[in-house]
């Protein structure tokens, strides 16, 4: 079989593509093929990443949280007609403003944005929102419109603009997902590295088990050596190296804060393991599941806003305390908020704008964008104020240094969140 | 397609490498690899049938000659029969917000029957009995291709499936004409927008470039005029017809030929080119066999012999399949696996059902980089490497610590836990490998457990230090029941993760 390389006829990456045009072949020539980052993005090259740039967390709070109940309007009539049994009681609520305040639960959270570190973003959503979880997830992951279908995700046409220029060799991932899976978001048009981890902590020992006989494997002659053989061991190595890397750092680190104990919060703990180590790794994606809640919806939620709003703030704090503080931006986002109306299950269905929580040193805190419009009739959804392209413009423009259009496809105002 | 600098060397001349394998040479290696390729998986069971039967009786069983169909899902026949009424109801509605719920309502209903089509067609295509039927239809699939966000209607895409599955195993002009008037290609290549004064050559073009000659093999102005003969083609509400009156009825002149052509005559001209009876075997080659495409001698070999078939497609499948080629050394175990063949190989290597969950199915083969019904473009998939980068192997492998985890249901989304409970309440519950599937094995000594994983597992056998590193993680010192119950689950894990058995 064949061992040398195929040379492509038609570009399969931003690279290729570059070294095509470069020799003078035309994007005619292969314009029917184009690959999807022709289209979608112009090439713009920012830094390779390296040591001491911005990084971004986001944190993917999966399910569609209910917006209204997070970031209450407690004193809109409205708001306790559309939340007969749902609706949180005035004086409960954690005031931020003489009209809005946050849910009991996010005592933490609140702290943070009366110091300032907590930005929070009102009603944010998009034009004509769909309902479905998978396809909302996907509008909010590949940042595109509610009509348009995009190949990559916004992280990985970030990095396949930050990331061009990476030295050859590196194996470091430039992202880390803490989630069941390579996020949407991560998809670019050329190949990143990026690494994934377990939610939680996960079995150290089966896990370290798992990683030995797979090195054990990879290192044994093949059963036919053939060049895709070969190639795919090259490609499991490269990973395993990584691994090796990464669970060094996890065992070894030293938090500064107490993490509470559960799945979310050891992620964070791991997030600020791998970021206090240096690594040059850009973002990093971590997912807090459950907030699909149909019916009896004030506990669940109660427990989910707990333990993103203390998970948050250890993060923070133990960040500040590794002085990284001002290195790191977190970012919250949900597929959808829900709907305005509770429904007869003392739950609420899928809606559609909701707030955001943005988290660092940097940020400027306390409330942003304007709260939604609640004159509404029964079971009628909140119009959006804020277009989360314009979150992620001003996250890509003034904390990534990454210019958003090449990465959004258009021009989107950016927010003085940051 | 790339460019292929080295040239294979067959250990068969052209002549014989498309002899029927000598009844000698059939054995449970030659079962389990044809199992393989023209299905999903090698289970023990089939192979040692395969085995018995011998390998004529086998095709005939993986490739009968009437169609295994796929049954519409209910969504798909409430989509269709809705058509004429949402496109009537969004004709009438005036611009404006009520026109967009309209319009966002359509895009909803295909969205949701896209994913409902994907599980069914995996849940279809998981049964062993459906395998090579279900994968010769995804084969055509990758060739005449369409892809549902273009076409906009899961429905008419569903068609399309349904269309290839129906002429599947007759003629090859028949399939390609039965193509040409499928409402979803009408959609995807624009002859909708053909017309008698201004025809458009995308179909013309892919007809000849990508479904039946390759580059080369036609004239700039052979797609030209071909475009003339197929204007007046449309598709309305999923329904194909012909308008008269925006065909183009003069002559045209197609490979050297004049008349009065229609679409049909086109096809059969082109079928009449020498490079015809070549291009569909390459094809195979390129999607069953090999990154590297086969050698132009041995092409012209079998595509001379099949246009004297008069282009019949099963007796290319059976031949194809049958052939001492295709069995060669050279061949065995070292294609890298779609993910469809992934997912579904290790479905019925675990003896799983497909989760009717979309995200939990779906998401891992996007991951891996594969989505149902929507091909990256009219090239179909690339295949071979591409599969395989840093993140496409980290989500093979985090696919199967998925298989091997229970399903974790609260973070299961209302919707879910409902198609979950109805799943159970029909008996289906097996979507994850619980550990009564393994306690069996575990129980057996180590070294004939190895055995059977890695027989179970991998294509091609291997070395003796590979087994010797599975049989000692297998046997700690002092191992009790759940100890050795969790080692064997651990070993499970690590074999399906590993470069062998990305490779079929």
């Amino acid at each position: 079989m064949a061992s040398n390389v195929p040379t492509p006829l038609f570009p399969t990456t931003r690279r290729e593509f570059l070294q095509l045009s470069g020799r003078g072949i035309g994007l005619l020539a292969f314009s029917r093929f184009a690959p999807s980052f022709l289209v979608n993005s112009a090439l713009a090259a920012s830094p390779a990443p390296e040591k001491d740039r911005p990084i971004l967390v986001l944190v993917q709070l999966a399910g569609g949280n209910d917006g209204l109940n997070t970031l209450v309007p407690y004193e809109d009539a409205n708001y306790y007609r559309l939340r007969p049994t749902l609706g949180i009681a005035k004086d409960k609520v954690l005031r931020l403003n003489a009209t809005v305040g946050l849910h009991p639960s996010c005592a933490a959270l609140h702290r943070l944005t009366q110091n300032g570190k907590v930005a929070i973003v009102q009603n944010v959503g998009y034009p004509n929102p769909n309902r479905s979880h998978f396809r909302s997830s996907e509008i909010w992951e590949t940042a595109s419109g509610s009509n348009e279908f995009l190949a990559t995700g916004w992280i990985g046409r970030f990095m396949d603009n930050a990331c061009a220029g990476a030295p050859a060799g590196s194996h470091d991932p430039v992202g880390i997902h803490l989630s069941n899976g390579l996020p949407q978001s991560f998809l670019g048009a050329s190949d990143h590295p990026t690494f994934g981890l377990l939610p939680g902590a996960g079995n150290h020992r089966e896990n370290e088990e798992n990683r030995r006989l797979l090195d054990s494997l990879v290192n044994q002659p093949g059963p036919g050596e053939n060049a895709n053989a070969t190639y795919l061991k090259h490609t499991l190595m490269d990973a395993l190296v990584t691994e090796r890397k990464v669970q060094s750092v996890l065992s070894g680190y030293q938090p500064s804060a107490t993490y509470a104990g559960n799945p979310f919060a050891a992620s964070l703990r791991n997030v600020a393991a791998l970021i206090a180590a240096g690594l040059p790794t850009r973002v990093y994606f971590v997912s807090l599941t459950g907030f699909d809640t149909h019916s009896n919806q004030a506990n669940q939620q109660a427990n989910l806003l707990t333990t993103l709003s203390e998970g948050l703030a250890a993060f923070q704090k133990d960040l500040e305390l590794h002085r990284l503080e001002g290195q790191v931006t977190t970012m919250t986002f949900s597929e959808f908020g829900r709907r305005p109306s509770e429904n007869e299950s003392r739950g609420t269905d899928h809606g559609t704008a909701a707030p955001l929580f943005v988290m660092g040193a940097r940020v400027k805190g306390g409330l942003h964008g304007t709260a939604p419009d609640l004159n509404l009739a029964h079971n009628q959804d909140l119009t959006y104020t804020t277009d989360f392209r314009s979150v992620y413009a001003t996250m890509l423009d003034r904390w990534m240094n990454c210019p958003s259009e090449s990465v959004l496809g258009g021009k989107f105002a950016s927010l003085p969140i940051v | 397609m790339p460019t292929v600098t080295s040239r294979m060397k067959l250990a068969y001349s052209p002549t014989e490498a498309w002899q029927p394998l000598p009844a000698a040479d059939w054995n449970a290696d030659a079962a389990g690899h044809l199992l393989r390729r023209a299905g999903w998986s090698a289970l023990p069971a089939e192979v040692e049938q395969a085995t018995r039967d011998g390998l004529a009786a086998t095709l005939a069983r993986l490739f009968p000659s009437q169609p295994v169909l796929w049954s519409q899902p209910p969504l798909i026949a409430h989509l269709k029969e809705d058509i004429p009424a949402m496109a009537r109801g969004l004709a009438g509605a005036q611009a404006g917000p009520d026109k967009q719920r309209l319009q966002r309502e359509a895009r909803e209903r295909t969205q949701l029957a896209v994913l409902d089509m994907s599980i069914k067609w995996l849940q279809y295509a998981a049964q062993p009995q459906n395998a090579a039927f279900a994968k010769w239809v995804l084969f055509l699939s990758d060739v005449y291709v369409v892809g549902v966000q273009k076409v906009k209607n899961a429905a008419l895409v569903w068609g399309h499936f349904d269309l290839l599955a129906r002429h599947a195993f007759e003629s090859a002009p028949a399939l390609a004409k039965a193509v040409s008037r499928s409402p979803a290609m009408v959609a995807y290549l624009d002859l909708n927008e053909s017309k008698r004064d201004a025809p458009n050559e995308n179909f013309a073009r892919e007809l000849f470039e990508l479904f039946l000659l390759g580059e080369g093999n036609y004239s700039e102005a052979d797609i030209k005029e071909s475009a003339r003969a197929f204007t007046g083609y449309r598709q309305k509400f999923g329904t194909f017809r012909f308008a008269p009156r925006q065909h183009d009825a003069g002559i045209k002149t197609v490979f050297g030929q004049s008349g009065y052509f229609m679409g049909d005559d086109v096809i059969d001209l082109a079928f009449q080119q020498p490079a015809a009876g070549a291009f569909l075997p390459h094809e195979m080659g390129k999607f069953y066999l090999t990154d590297t495409p086969l050698p132009p001698e041995y092409l012209h070999e079998i595509g001379s012999w099949w246009s004297a078939q008069h282009f019949d497609l099963h007796a290319l499948a059976l031949r194809f399949f049958g052939s001492q080629l295709f069995f060669s050394p050279e061949f065995r175990g070292d294609f890298i696996k779609s993910p469809v063949q992934f997912y579904l190989g290790l479905v019925q290597d675990l003896g799983l059902s497909v989760a009717p969950l979309p995200r939990a199915v779906l998401n891992p083969l996007r991951q891996m980089g594969q989505t149902l019904f929507n091909p990256p473009n009219v090239r179909g998939w690339v295949g071979g490497r591409n599969w395989i980068n840093s993140a496409t192997y980290q989500a093979r492998r985090q696919l199967v610590e998925t298989l091997f985890a229970p399903i974790k249901e609260e973070a299961l989304n209302a919707d879910e836990q409902l198609e979950l409970v109805a799943a159970r309440a029909n008996g289906v519950n097996n979507f994850t490998v619980a550990d009564d599937l393994l306690a069996p094995l575990a129980a057996l000594d180590p070294t004939v457990a190895t055995t059977h994983l890695l027989a179970n597992y991998l294509a091609l056998p291997v070395a003796p230090e590979f087994r010797d590193a599975v049989r000692q993680f297998l046997a700690p010192e002092d191992a009790d029941a759940p100890q050795k119950l969790r080692r064997l689950r651990r070993a499970a894990v690590t074999l399906l993760q590993s470069p062998e058995y990305q490779l079929c």
